[in-house]
């Protein structure tokens, strides 16, 4: 196990208000799998991905509780100085945006160089790191005579590839892609993915996909954990997310909320309503005040995970039962 | 007999630029039915924003014919290019368009209220103070505000709520035909099932029409009639929407499909022929054909020869010169 998250909460904290962000999430992963994280916006994501980093901002935001464990140490316990030799090293990110993620008056080479400039423990010349640099480029598709250009001489899809490359350039042993592909056309994202799982296969690294698309999920991860209110509400591998008898409600709505390539539905049966505020969630199990489901208890109690085969669902409706036969027709797709 | 709505004839905007003319929309010709929805995709920078602008006269077009046939007399088939601006004023409230981003395109500085009624004050719509209210509430409803969000600010609702008032400041003028510039592309996917379906009610209950602008292919599917696909400024596409995901038949198009990734274990881990490089520049195109550089069929008479637009069969037009 490359990545064990445990119990996980993070808060931001203002003068006004506490945003809970992240509640209890409890993940892990097997080195060179991918991981899929789903979710509507606000549902707390990026913060998983940025407090896994330790990148979240240092004034407002705190973890209350919960332990990151990484290759054997829990991240939460490093001091900054410790992070920073993991961080960009073991494990690095792909950020959402291309356009703002890059530092616009360095040339894409030079920001390259900066992660191996500063990993350079085994003591590599200026010209080994400028090899690696343009090994590196041509990797992910770039000419090597571009590396003395800058950000804005390229195009949104080359400048997603140089961002790529400098997650990549280090080789980590884990690497989140924060929404790699919203921000780039149905083309260019094919082509990014694509490279993507590719150098995965390379290099053997595992993979955190955060993404709101569940076709981007299909065709890149093994697991899948869907996100709602800052709660894993189901986690399980592709297919039982995908072709499971039984779901969470959530998922359920969101996958009816697709407009399909295939079918002939003309109306769409989206969730109703919206995403509870995260300043004042609701008592009980977050997703009851939109669930068509919900029970008594669901307003009440905080529902417990029920497992089938590692296939994880937080709901209260499978907790009565006990089985999953039961629940189908009404849970199921 | 086809009871057509709008009329567009070898419609063309170029932008000046200092590296030369930028054709965005370059002869594109095409009749909407009223009551239908056309949809247009294609990559960003393919020109859809600028069509759908053109055609409501935002941008001045460059040349061609927008044939309006509205349902009173007067602007039954009146020119929109040629119309002066008193004309164009009194076509207008037919005429509206649902903005892209619901975060930038309201003033922060009105309530909900008072950006409704903008547009009926800017048209001088109503008579008094009373019926303007009157209008607001009931568009309010239609489109599925609360009347309590009356008076509350943009910055304190969600994007699908500014969605919605966007939406209501087409509606409230009662228009013909409504253009939708990606109207679900900043919100997520339950918001943007709501948003879908309430514009496709809405569709129905007053006979709009559509012009929906959108890069997301499986929104055009669920929502079109007729599928126009654009590149680089040229309609390269245009079929019926079912016809055109089962028999697609310009290279473009095969290519924008194979690149959706589906929801579904089926389609996990396979890559189809994916489409190398990226949208050329529209500056001072090349003659021939404008996707020649990127199509895995190019031949050398693609690269000098006139595309022709031609009808395979009944409804499905392609420009491809194979």
């Amino acid at each position: 196990m490359i990545l064990d998250i445990k119990d996980l909460s993070v808060v931001y904290q203002t003068d006004m208000e506490v945003v809970h962000a992240v509640n209890s999430i409890s993940l892990s992963m097997e080195q060179g799998e991918t991981l899929g994280l789903v979710g509507e916006t606000g549902a707390g994501k990026t913060t998983t991905a940025l407090a896994l980093m330790g990148l979240l901002p240092e004034r407002t935001a705190k973890v209350t509780k919960g332990s990151i464990w990484f290759d054997g140490t829990d991240l939460l316990s490093l001091s900054e100085r410790e992070l920073q030799r993991v961080r960009g090293d073991k494990i690095s990110m792909i950020f959402q945006d291309p356009m703002t993620a890059l530092n616009p008056v360095l040339t894409v080479g030079d920001q390259i160089a900066e992660a191996l400039l500063l990993h350079n423990v085994e003591g590599h010349s200026r010209k080994e790191i400028e090899a690696r640099v343009e090994e590196t480029l041509e990797l992910v598709g770039i000419p090597k005579e571009r590396k003395k250009d800058y950000p804005y001489q390229f195009s949104g899809g080359m400048r997603q590839r140089v961002v790529i490359a400098i997650a990549l350039v280090c080789k980590p042993d884990l690497l989140i892609a924060d929404e790699p592909t919203t921000a780039l056309d149905v083309t260019i994202q094919a082509q990014i993915l694509s490279m993507i799982c590719d150098l995965q296969r390379k290099y053997k690294t595992s993979v955190i996909m955060i993404t709101h698309d569940l076709g981007v999920v299909a065709e890149t991860c093994d697991k899948v954990g869907i996100i709602y209110a800052g709660e894993v509400v189901e986690y399980g591998t592709l297919a039982d997310i995908f072709e499971g008898d039984v779901h969470h409600p959530y998922t359920v709505g969101l996958f009816r909320s697709i407009p399909s390539l295939t079918g002939s539905a003309r109306r769409l049966s989206p969730i109703e309503g919206l995403m509870p505020d995260p300043t004042a969630l609701p008592e009980g199990c977050y997703f009851s005040p939109r669930c068509k489901q919900c029970m008594d208890i669901c307003k009440k109690q905080k529902p417990k995970v029920y497992e089938k085969n590692g296939h994880q669902i937080r709901c209260h409706l499978y907790q009565q039962t006990g089985t999953a036969g039961e629940m189908e027709g009404s849970g199921g797709r | 007999m086809k009871d057509i709505m709008m009329d567009i004839r070898h419609l063309k905007k170029y932008f000046n630029t200092p590296a030369g003319k930028l054709h965005a929309v370059d002869d594109v010709s095409v009749s909407l039915e009223r009551g239908k929805t056309l949809g247009v995709v294609g990559e960003s920078g393919c020109g859809k924003s600028t069509l759908g602008r053109t055609i409501l006269c935002l941008n001045e077009p460059t040349e061609g014919e927008i044939l309006f046939y509205g349902r009173e007399k007067g602007s039954y088939g009146a020119n929109l290019v040629t119309a002066t601006k008193k004309e164009r004023k009194l076509l207008r409230p037919k005429l509206q368009m649902i903005f892209q981003d619901p975060y930038s395109s309201l003033n922060g500085r009105m309530t909900v209220s008072q950006l409704i009624a903008e547009p009926l004050l800017v048209n001088r719509i109503c008579k008094n103070r009373a019926e303007v209210d009157e209008k607001v509430v009931e568009v309010m409803e239609t489109v599925g505000l609360a009347r309590r969000l009356a008076m509350a600010y943009p910055h304190e609702l969600d994007g699908g709520r500014r969605q919605r008032i966007g939406i209501a400041r087409a509606l409230v003028l009662k228009p013909e035909f409504i253009v939708c510039d990606e109207p679900v592309s900043a919100l997520d996917v339950s918001i943007q099932a709501q948003i879908l379906n309430l514009l496709m009610d809405l569709q129905e209950e007053r006979g709009l029409t559509y012009l929906f602008i959108t890069h997301d292919l499986s929104v055009v599917r669920h929502i079109s009639d007729t599928i126009m696909v654009m590149y680089l400024g040229k309609c390269v596409e245009m079929a019926p929407a079912d016809e055109i995901f089962s028999n697609p038949l310009h290279p473009y198009t095969k290519a924008l499909l194979a690149a959706i990734p589906i929801p579904s274990v089926d389609s996990c881990h396979k890559r189809r022929e994916l489409l190398q490089g990226e949208v050329t520049s529209p500056i001072n195109p090349k003659p021939g054909c404008r996707f020649a550089a990127r199509c895995p069929h190019a031949r050398e008479s693609c690269r000098s020869a006139k595309v022709p637009f031609t009808e395979r069969t009944s409804g499905h037009y392609v420009a491809c010169c194979q």
